[in-house]
């Protein structure tokens, strides 16, 4: 425990409740990596510029790494390993997979985690709305091609699901 | 499931020992002379053995074993292909083993796109050998001759009989068999190939899509510890004396105060701290007081054009043919040319990462280096141990392309390890990672040839500066380990040869040392030759009249490459042109097509030949912002055979991609010192989703000729080819990437849109202003008798009249009512009390929080009812003397900075409610130091300014208002104290009466704004607007809380919303009427659309800030986007507020929904705060003055952060 005797910090990731021995103000990003053991959402800038450390806050795209992560207590946070459901991944991780949309794949959990919640939102989004969406994602190695395609697929994958 | 045997050994040892396994070995390459200015090559160690590249499994998996790494380029598809193919394999039989230094081979540096062209021989061979070595087992079994058998998916089978058949697993079974590698063994053809040439989903991206790969950064050991680096201030430079040299003192007690700090490390200018938790380690960094000696910088670098020709140099002919100078002097068109390349970054995503553990005489780095045996060296060399004894394992990383930060954090990690004897994983922060990663060097190419009166390219006489070298290692240089000596590397040499038949021809490389700190970044030194090359001749095709095509035809004979250009061009429907065509332009928008060619010539000259490229841009540029649109880009690529189809797709996309964000937007700012600016994407933006072009790929099909590299080669005509269009549009040559709208501009002659504003449409706020008038002002009467009565006051005071209040024992909460206590904590909630009287991080309510006065510090009182350091003992009598006339019991004045000028308006019931309400919480022992101002501000004083001051009594309402109205004023004079940091103060600190009241005040470095008419925000205030805003802590009218008004919103959360309303209903009186407040705002919005000009402050805005920040046309992300027009901060006559929340951030807002904002403290300077304060003043707040002297004004705000 963080030793000042204050109650420990309780978030609820990926459907679970956890006691964490964080301070409030330590970033989301590095509580959910080094508290919980979570690789998905990665350490890119600090500054919210870059998108690699999204998550979702109440089905909200977050920049984990510039919320303290006591200012998150309470709410529903989803991290990309958080997505499958009975042991089948998201659609939206099925579609990134399908359209090779990733070279080293640093950024990838940000562009999923940026699909599911503009997915949620526009659930069918023109393509000028997904550039505009991913307008602030960076990514360096040059998949923009692949992920706007893996963006498009998951849309209807999402759709023909939902029949 | 039990895993796959290939996938189980670690090291050379292991494949050795095993059994049911065949080996096929190699003798480790002899060690190749070192060659003058090339990166260094490591030879293989022979205590190691030979070197294992390729075993087979009795349970049929296959182990491949190769040097190089995957950087994301699918190099481990790729070769599994190979091996899977050249063994007859199902693909996913085989696992590869990249880079770890324990058990794959030593192959040098993953560069130069060789991986494939090169590293992937002796592994097919290898591969082919075994497949071969396994038929012959089956012939003897089967009693056959060889012919008679084939393989398929690891079995071999009697051709006429399949019956008869046996797995490779079996042949192996039992044994262990090692074959020595022939490198005579055949291979394959082409037309048995089955998965070769065939597109093979890449094989790590399930798990990367589902969060279950392993990064470098995800490496996590037990009792791992964090560290961070300090780095000293000569930034991004890696030459002089004063590397190593520069540290004076490392004050350690400046993080004594952080829990868990295990170690600082100190070696020389080699700075790190280690902690039990990263969020410690990241704040100690911070921290920590580093005393460095100054650092001048580096001299000449605000002309870098200038530092490169005058960088000391070696000059080496690489090419030369018939005779340059007689050609030159008797040209008949001549035309000569500078093509300068800036400095760029590898702007890897990820900043490096690194795991090392260390076990006295061995150790073990986990890196994502891209050459791990180099490092490994470095390491040995580092920490003094044989290379051997370091086990390099290499995971995956964010991409690099060429050399990152990836080897330097390794050596920090591995200092930091055996400083601490246990695991340690070092992190390079955002900024760290900027400024210190090897630049992609700057580079000038110079031109000079033309044409014979025939209109032919005569002569070419080319020659390139290239600094740059193989940036040592920092650890290395940090510690004094390695001379940090300016070495010069022949490296400016790749892709220096035109591929143009010109009749005479010189080519020079003129060798120097980095200035800045450099080293190969994609397309090393050929990327701006060939932007030269390939701007040059189109600059002759035009001189010449004849159409770039075809001109470049004319001087070429290489069939491969006139095959390419035919295809390329045809795909992207040409149209030749002998002149600036401008087609299809519309408006401002002028279109245009452009060409170039190149064959990539990489490695130490005259090199190896990659794939051939082409490129076809079509750009569309804006006459008036300046902005370049790349809007489609055909390539056509001739590499050979190819492994994987799709990979080499992929690999084209990104290659356009990044090269079209190098040509357009990317350059590596340099500040005053000529260091590199650049901390974050703001300073150096790459390009977004919305500027993606259309791609198309066009692949010549040669599946029978060797595979050749593919992505790095396709991007090196790109610059030229977008250059090319750009004049093609506009009909002005940029010989200087990156074509920024200032350079395109510039270029065009045209003058900086104006930044001055359309004229703000009126805002409809009726004037007529209206004064709060504070009640009960006094008139001249009685401030004399004020005086005389203070001046007794403080005689009495100096002789000790004013008495002591007599202790009283502990008060008994049980008496109190639950009403009076509900109705206290109500008080206490709109006085705010737990704000000022409780330290950063300590109990609420017990005191010890410094604050700062023009007259001294104080420090705030325990409010809980400790008996000794509390209020225990304080009666209600001493209470109330307090609060209304700012005595404290022991009889002592108290400083007017607790308001008890406001407090004496409380009503007699409220008084004793937040009474019964403080002496019912549960005491803290909380001692704080009591703080006696110097004189002449001493405590007698007091007496004098109370008698100024001071007005005791309770609030008398007005019986002109209403109920309302006076539950507002009473709450905003009374508990609220509102004025005690919205009402400016007079000389001896009392709030001013009249006109002044609530008229805006600076309080701690914030400004609290006017709550009058005096308001700054742009939109009118209104009762319900103060309402939201105090209930909410944001509206979209005027935007949210920030600084020290958070807390206050956050108390008022506890008061009933009648109260709030109340407030509102108050302060929006000292409004006149608002009129069409939705009107004001669109005018707001019109006016800031109109100035956004593209610059450099508004990259740095829309980069560092826009994620969060934008008119709608960005993500959608947690918290309020609320429009910036509307914050009075950026209306303000002093820019305080809005620079405190750019450095300081929000990181405790009023409310959730507001959200979080980070500081830019340490990403960014004075200079681009200011820069970024003063955009944002001009677009959205147009009618407004520009700040004056805004950096200083940073620079002040830095220097005094919020407490």
């Amino acid at each position: 425990m963080s030793g000042t005797g204050s109650p420990p910090l309780r978030l609820t990731v990926n459907g679970r409740d956890h006691d964490v021995a964080a301070t409030p103000g330590t970033a989301l990003l590095t509580v959910l990596r080094n508290d919980l053991g979570l690789n998905g959402p990665k350490y890119g800038c600090g500054l919210g510029e870059c998108g690699a450390c999204t998550v979702l806050v109440d089905g909200v795209a977050a920049r984990a790494c510039v919320i303290p992560a006591g200012g998150v207590a309470g709410r529903a946070i989803t991290t990309l390993e958080g997505l499958a459901q009975e042991g089948m991944l998201h659609p939206v991780q099925r579609a990134f997979i399908a359209e090779e949309a990733a070279q080293c794949g640093y950024c990838l959990n940000g562009m999923i985690m940026t699909t599911v919640a503009l997915l949620a939102r526009r659930p069918q989004p023109t393509d000028a709305e997904i550039r505009a969406e991913f307008a602030r994602s960076l990514c360096r190695c040059g998949a923009h091609v692949e992920i706007l395609r893996a963006v498009h697929h998951a849309a209807a994958l999402v759709a023909h699901e939902a029949k | 499931m039990t895993p796959p045997r290939a996938a189980l050994p670690r090291t050379r040892d292991d494949f050795h020992a095993a059994r049911g396994v065949l080996v096929v070995v190699r003798d480790p390459p002899p060690a190749v002379p070192p060659a003058r200015g090339q990166p260094p090559t490591v030879p293989a160690d022979p205590a190691e053995g030979v070197e294992i590249l390729v075993a087979v499994w009795d349970d049929g998996s296959v182990t491949g074993l190769c040097g190089h790494v995957d950087l994301g380029t699918g190099l481990r598809t790729s070769l599994a292909q190979i091996v899977a193919d050249e063994l007859d394999v199902p693909f996913d039989a085989v696992a590869m083993a990249l880079g770890d230094t324990a058990r794959v081979p030593n192959q040098g540096p993953t560069i130069a796109s060789a991986s494939i062209q090169i590293s992937s021989v002796p592994l097919r061979l290898a591969a082919a050998q075994a497949r071969g070595w396994l038929v012959e087992r089956a012939a003897a079994r089967f009693a056959v001759a060889r012919d008679a058998l084939a393989t398929r998916d690891g079995v071999v089978f009697v051709a006429p009989d399949p019956a008869r058949c046996v797995s490779y697993g079996e042949l192996v079974a039992g044994g262990h068999v090692q074959l020595e590698l022939d490198p005579t063994t055949p291979v394959k053809p082409v037309a048995l190939q089955r998965l070769v040439g065939q597109p093979v989903p890449r094989v790590d991206l399930p798990a990367k899509a589902a969060g279950e790969a392993v990064y470098v950064h995800d490496v996590r050991r037990p009792g791992m510890l964090h560290g961070r680096v300090v780095r000293p201030p000569y930034v991004g430079v890696d030459a002089g004396d004063f590397v190593g040299n520069s540290l004076v003192a490392v004050d350690e007690a400046s993080i004594a105060h952080l829990p868990g700090i295990v170690a600082v490390v100190v070696i020389r200018d080699f700075v790190g701290v280690v902690a039990e938790r990263e969020e410690v380690a990241e704040a100690a960094a911070r921290a920590l007081r580093v005393e460095w000696k100054p650092w001048p910088g580096v001299a000449g670098l605000a002309d870098v054009k200038n530092a490169l020709r005058t960088n000391p140099a070696t000059r080496r002919v690489v090419a030369e043919r018939g005779d340059v100078d007689a050609a030159l002097a008797s040209i008949a068109q001549p035309l000569t040319r500078e093509y300068l390349w800036p400095y760029q970054l590898h702007a890897s995503i990820g900043p490096s990462c690194a795991v090392a553990d260390w076990h006295g005489e061995r150790a073990t780095v986990w890196t994502g280096s891209q050459n791990p045996h180099t490092l490994r060296a470095d390491l040995a060399r580092l920490v003094a141990l044989p290379a051997p004894a370091i086990e390099v394992i290499r995971l995956e990383a964010s991409g690099c392309y060429g050399r990152n930060c990836a080897d330097d954090v390794a050596a920090d990690a591995l200092l930091l390890a055996r400083a601490t004897g246990r695991p340690v994983r070092v992190q390079l922060t955002r900024e760290q990672e900027h400024l210190w990663e090897p630049k992609g060097a700057a580079q000038l190419m110079q031109v000079s040839g033309g044409l014979d009166a025939e209109g032919r390219a005569l002569a070419y006489d080319f020659s390139t500066s290239y600094p740059s070298n193989a940036a040592p290692t920092l650890a290395l240089l940090l510690t004094g380990t390695v001379a940090a000596q300016a070495v010069a590397f022949e490296m400016g040499d790749r892709t220096a040869v035109p591929p143009y038949a010109y009749a005479h021809l010189r080519v020079a490389a003129h060798d120097m040392a980095p200035i800045l700190r450099a080293s190969w970044l994609r397309g090393v030194s050929a990327l701006p030759n060939s932007f030269a090359h390939e701007s040059y001749i189109d600059e002759l095709a035009t001189a010449a009249g004849v159409d770039p095509v075809a001109f470049r035809l004319r001087h070429l004979d290489d069939p491969r490459a006139i095959e390419l250009i035919a295809a390329t061009t045809r795909r992207a429907n040409w149209i030749p042109h002998t002149a600036p065509q401008g087609q299809g332009s519309d408006g401002n928008i002028l279109k245009g097509q452009g060409f170039a060619y190149a064959r990539y010539v990489h490695s130490r000259f005259p090199g190896f030949g990659a794939s051939w490229t082409a490129w076809v841009a079509d750009v569309e540029v804006d006459r008036v912002s300046g902005e370049v649109q790349v809007r489609r880009v055909v390539v056509g690529q001739d590499a050979g055979a190819i492994i994987n189809p799709a990979g080499a797709v992929h690999q084209v996309h990104g290659n356009v991609v990044q090269t079209t964000s190098r040509a357009l937007k990317e350059q590596v700012p340099l500040d005053a010192r000529g260091a590199p600016e650049a901390r974050e994407w703001g300073a150096y933006p790459i390009l977004s989703f919305r500027e993606v072009p259309v791609i198309e790929v066009v692949t010549m099909p040669r599946q029978g000729e060797p595979p050749l590299g593919i992505g790095e080669a396709s991007s090196v005509p790109g610059t030229a080819a977008i250059a090319n269009a750009i004049f093609d549009a506009i009909g002005v040559r940029l010989r200087e990437p990156p074509f920024t709208p200032e350079t395109v501009r510039a270029a065009l002659g045209v003058a900086t849109p104006a930044a001055a504003a359309p004229a703000l449409a009126a805002p409809a706020v009726p004037t007529g202003s209206i004064t709060p008038v504070r009640r009960r002002r006094r008139g001249a009467w009685s401030v004399a008798a004020a005086l005389v009565a203070g001046a007794l006051g403080m005689a009495g005071a100096l002789l000790g009249w004013r008495p002591a209040l007599a202790p009283v024992g502990a008060s008994d909460p049980s008496l109190f009512t639950a009403a009076a206590l509900s109705r206290g904590r109500e008080v206490a909630a709109a006085g705010n009390c737990a704000v000022c009287h409780t330290a950063p991080g300590g109990v609420t309510n017990a005191g010890g929080r410094t604050m700062a006065t023009p007259f001294g510090t104080l420090v705030t009182t325990n409010l809980t009812p400790d008996p000794d350091t509390g209020l225990g003992r304080w009666s209600y009598a001493a209470f109330a003397r307090a609060m209304r006339e700012g005595i404290s019991r022991d009889g002592r004045h108290l400083y007017p900075a607790f308001p008890y000028t406001a407090f004496t308006r409380l009503s007699d019931d409220d008084l004793l409610a937040l009474y019964a309400y403080l002496m019912a919480q549960p005491p803290v022992r909380n001692e704080v130091a009591k703080v006696d101002l110097p004189f002449p501000y001493g405590r007698p004083a007091i007496a004098i300014w109370n008698a100024l001051f001071l007005d005791p009594g309770a609030y008398a309402p007005d019986p002109t208002r209403g109920a309302a109205w006076n539950r507002g004023a009473y709450l905003v004079e009374a508990a609220g104290h509102c004025g005690a940091c919205h009402t400016p103060r007079g000389a001896l600190g009392a709030e001013r009466g009249g006109g002044a009241y609530l008229a805006g005040a600076m309080v701690e470095g914030w400004e609290a704004p006017p709550l009058t008419a005096a308001s700054h925000a742009p939109v009118p205030w209104t009762e319900d607007e103060f309402f939201r805003y105090l209930r909410d802590g944001h509206t979209r009218e005027h935007g949210s809380v920030a600084g020290p008004m958070a807390p206050i919103v956050r108390d008022l959360a506890s008061l009933p919303e009648t109260d709030v309303r109340a407030i509102a209903t108050y302060l929006a009186s000292l409004h006149g009427p608002a009129g069409d407040t939705a009107a004001v705002a669109r005018s707001l919005a019109q006016a800031s659309r109109g100035i956004a000009v593209d610059s450099e402050a508004a990259r740095l805005f829309d980069g560092a800030c826009g994620a969060c920040h934008h008119g709608g046309d960005g993500p959608v992300l947690v918290g309020r986007n609320l429009p910036l027009a509307h914050y009075s901060s950026l209306h303000s006559t002093r820019p305080d507020n809005l620079l405190r929340v750019i450095l300081e951030g929000v990181r405790d807002p009023a409310t959730a929904q507001i959200g979080f904002m980070p500081a830019f403290h340490d990403a960014l300077s004075d200079r681009q705060v200011a820069l970024v304060a003063a955009y944002l003043r001009a677009r959205f707040a147009p009618d407004k003055p520009a700040w004056p002297d805004l950096e200083s004004a940073v620079a002040r705000i830095r220097a005094h952060p919020t407490p």
